[in-house]
């Protein structure tokens, strides 16, 4: 029994982990411009599907590199043109924008690598698993776990110690003196869309190789960004973090005793949040409200 | 009766002290101006005042009640209206459309699925008659939005009127304003105080006004009260001088 | 241009006879009945929508829940327990409604982008159990198994299900006594007072409206607006399925709402028919409708976010 629970905390955990890198993400997004990128599924997608196509020139570590840069390069463009845009309207503008974007980028993807899922290989070494006893941690799981890790340590790192981290933090509680100090915001902006991009795009190339590619796949991912950012709180990089492992671990644990509710499980605790806290766990009072 | 006794509130933001221990007591019928250098945090005990946010210490007493735990809607259904130093009004409905909405939240209509032909008429005589006393008569039907300045101005205090208050509070009503829409406005408070005996506290840069229309002046100065009385006796004090030469320098 | 109310009462008896006359000018166009009733339905969805968004102003992206819950309210009643279309109707109605009704008060405490975040979500949940409870729901096949009644009216009986001339007309009634009640609503002091909460918010609290009550209040009636669509999409198809919750479709009336003319009373009617002709036209052209679909979103957004009332309305006034 326990090592049923261990299994399904720790498998909690890889997704959680996994679902806290989305949502770190579209928070980045959220946080500075107030823009819901409903295509972010979208960009995992692309992510996914690029470190496919240059896998056999690149190799798997290449590949792993060069398909988020390109993603991010993707959204760099996207902001530039089409959402930079929309900053100053209704919200309900960027909204559909990125909404539209949506279909536009799954139906793109569907055409261009077709609409049957494609299997991803792995390295070889990463597939073993790493004992018989914990024969659930797969090599390639617990790597996913650490390049999430490694990932999200680097965006606190960035956003604590360079200039461009700095204005991006300042520029989330307060946009307009940022701007009035001088500091190029449009381009603070474009920056942080496409830092947001690359982590979307990086999980696309890690879920690619657990999951496999599918057009689809962004969608079951969008949600639970959602609610990780809603429980973790809005406002909060590390709220939604912890959002994410949250539900993640909630979802495994419930696996335990109730398989069938371990998806219905992160809409219970959003509703819980937004009963008793509705700002979050570690989201400020007032932000986007 | 005292229409507003404040007393000893604080405002912290963080670290910021933006408003420092100020009293101030308004008696029925008198108009008082707040003025002070900018930065003296006029705007900040305004919004103390009518309920924009809870101060750090202190009461906020209106006609002897203690309205400091309630929000800024509670206090105008209690009789106090504000006007804002930009100017919030409905800028996409017609005049007559802005001051009927503060007419029909003000008679307690804003639920209704719809009004009796009694109803209707007392709404349109109460707006009209607003209308008149505040000049606005002849623009009734022009979009606010496309209004000047002054207009603009003059249509947010009309809505504030239908609400009856027995406390208006007018934030910087000349700001941005010329010579000409600066006399209309001040001959509108007047009107407002003389005639119809409006208990009026305005905050204003321009002195003039400030002399032509106070009978009491508050002055804050880096959040804390620094004097006041008549206005002789402002124009007089060296204090007030130098707070406002010394930020000048 | 007439203007003034000569010219808004042409209008309204042109669109009223147009609907009224529609199972005969369709056909003309390659159009059929069936398809008018899905167009007056849908429209009646993004009228719900609009009257939310348009004219409080509130961001409401997960409204398809509510469309959903009619649905499949009135397939629980035709197939489980009345074997009435109105009372079908009258099931689904009141599901969707008082389900939007309650969450609301959970809902409106925040605003803006976060609003629209957690209505999003809250609309998933609704799909997640539709998709999984599928003892209840047909799962992702749907409800399956009912299907709209004839009408007794005492002196005839009326076939609703096998002639489509008739559902449409009986669509139309239900569509006219809901866009009424509306429209009555929005002209109303409380209609006023949400347009005031659309146009300045700050302004309206300071006029001593209870904003947060008045959104609730608003945000209420238009669950039941849409589920009284949702019941009637369901009658219509004999068939509901989680699609009818997710937010794409949700998506969809948004569009729809904007596409026609967000701040009008009759923009998402056109809308609706601009949409459902498009992508009828489109999935039966090419099998890349859904790229076609996000570049007119795209389009609309950058280049005519008023709409197309709204375009016709700049230049009159223009």
């Amino acid at each position: 029994m326990s090592q049923l629970i261990l299994f399904n905390i720790t498998n909690g955990l890889i997704v959680g982990a996994f679902y806290a890198l989305m949502a770190i993400g579209l928070s980045l997004i959220l946080n500075l411009s107030g823009v819901i990128n409903f295509a972010h599924g979208g960009f995992l997608v692309i992510g996914g599907y690029l470190s496919y196509t240059l896998t056999p020139y690149l190799g798997f570590w290449g590949a792993l590199i060069v398909a988020p840069f390109l993603t991010a390069i993707i959204g760099w463009l996207v902001e530039r043109l089409l959402i930079r845009r929309v900053y100053g309207r209704d919200p309900l503008y960027s909204l559909l924008l990125t909404f539209g974007l949506a279909f536009i980028i799954e139906d793109g993807t569907r055409q261009i690598w077709g609409a049957q899922g494609l299997p991803v290989s792995v390295p070889a070494a990463l597939s073993k698993p790493l004992s018989y006893e914990f024969f659930f941690i797969t090599g390639y799981r617990l790597f996913m776990v650490a390049m999430v890790a490694v990932l999200i340590v680097l965006l606190f790192v960035l956003l604590r110690y360079t200039r461009s981290g700095i204005r991006v933090r300042a520029g989330t509680l307060d946009l307009e003196t940022v701007s009035a100090l001088g500091i190029n915001v449009r381009a603070l902006r474009s920056l942080n869309f496409s830092v947001g991009i690359f982590l979307a795009g990086f999980a696309g190339v890690l879920a690619a190789g657990q999951l496999g590619l599918d057009p689809n796949m962004g969608d079951g991912l969008l949600m639970p960004s959602f609610i990780a950012i809603i429980v973790g709180g809005v406002g909060s990089l590390t709220g939604t973090l912890l959002g994410g492992l949250l539900i993640g671990v909630a979802a495994g644990v419930t696996a335990v005793f109730f398989p069938s509710a371990s998806d219905a499980i992160m809409y219970v605790m959003m509703a819980i949040v937004l009963l008793v806290r509705p700002r979050g766990l570690l989201g400020e009072e007032g932000m986007l409200s | 009766m005292n229409v507003l006794e404040v007393k000893n509130v604080s405002k912290r933001f963080g670290n910021l002290v933006a408003v420092r221990d100020v009293s101030l007591t308004v008696k029925k019928g008198e108009l008082r101006a707040v003025i002070g250098p900018n930065g003296a945090g006029k705007t900040t005990f305004f919004n103390l005042i009518s309920g924009f946010f809870p101060p750090s210490a202190g009461t906020v007493i209106f006609e002897d009640m203690d309205v400091t735990d309630l929000s800024a809607q509670k206090r105008v259904v209690l009789g106090m209206a504000r006007t804002f130093q930009i100017t919030e009004i409905f800028p996409e409905l017609s005049v007559y459309e802005n001051v009927r909405i503060g007419a029909e939240s003000a008679a307690g209509f804003r639920l209704r699925p719809w009004l009796s032909a009694v109803e209707k008429s007392e709404i349109r005589n109460l707006v009209d008659e607003t209308l008149a006393l505040c000049g606005l008569t002849d623009k009734a039907g022009r979009l606010v939005g496309e209004l000047a300045h002054g207009h603009q101005r003059a249509t947010e205090i009309a809505m504030a009127l239908t609400l009856r208050p027995r406390l208006l509070l007018l934030d910087e009503p000349t700001s941005g304003m010329g010579d000409q829409e600066t006399y209309e406005i001040t001959q509108l408070v007047r009107r407002l105080h003389r005639d119809s005996n409006f208990t009026i506290v305005l905050i204003e840069h321009d002195m003039r006004v400030v002399f032509h229309l106070a009978d009491f002046i508050t002055v804050l100065d880096q959040g804390a009260l620094l004097a006041e009385g008549t206005p002789k006796e402002i124009e007089a004090n060296p204090a007030v001088q130098a707070a406002y030469l010394g930020k000048a320098a | 241009m007439i203007k003034g109310r000569t010219s808004r009462l042409l209008v309204l008896a042109a669109i009223w006879a147009a609907l009224i006359a529609a199972p005969y000018w369709m056909p003309l166009f390659g159009g059929y009945t069936a398809l008018g009733s899905r167009v007056l339905v849908l429209a009646l969805g993004a009228m719900s929508v609009n009257f939310l968004l348009g004219f409080t102003g509130t961001l409401s992206f997960g409204h398809a829940a509510w469309f959903g819950l009619g649905a499949y309210g009135a397939g629980f009643c035709l197939k489980w327990f009345a074997l009435s279309s109105p009372l079908g109707l009258l099931a689904g109605t009141l599901l969707g409604g008082i389900a939007g009704t309650l969450l609301g008060a959970l809902l409106v405490r925040r605003r803006g982008v976060y609003f629209a975040m957690v209505t999003i979500a809250f609309g998933q949940v609704f799909y997640y159990i539709a998709f999984q409870w599928s003892s209840v729901t047909g799962g992702d096949d749907g409800l399956r198994g009912f299907s709209r009644q004839p009408l007794h009216l005492g002196f005839t009986m009326i076939d609703l299900l096998n002639n489509a001339d008739a559902f449409y007309y009986f669509v139309l009634v239900c569509f006219a006594a809901a866009v009424g009640l509306m429209g009555f609503i929005l002209r109303s002091p409380f209609g006023r007072t949400m347009i005031a909460i659309r146009e300045n918010e700050r302004r309206a609290r300071f006029l001593g409206i209870p904003v947060e009550l008045h959104i609730w209040i608003a945000f209420s009636l238009s669950c039941f607006f849409m589920a009284f669509a949702g019941a009637l999409y369901a009658e219509l198809n004999n068939f509901a399925d989680p699609r009818v919750l997710h937010y794409a479709l949700s998506g969809d009336f948004v569009i729809m709402a904007v596409m026609g003319g967000m701040r009008t009373f009759w923009g998402p009617l056109l809308g609706a028919i601009v949409f459902v002709v498009l992508q009828d036209y489109l999935s039966s052209v090419t099998v890349n409708w859904m790229s076609f679909i996000g570049i007119l979103i795209v389009l609309i957004v950058l280049f005519f976010p008023r709409g197309i009332l709204g375009l016709i309305r700049q230049r009159s006034a223009a």
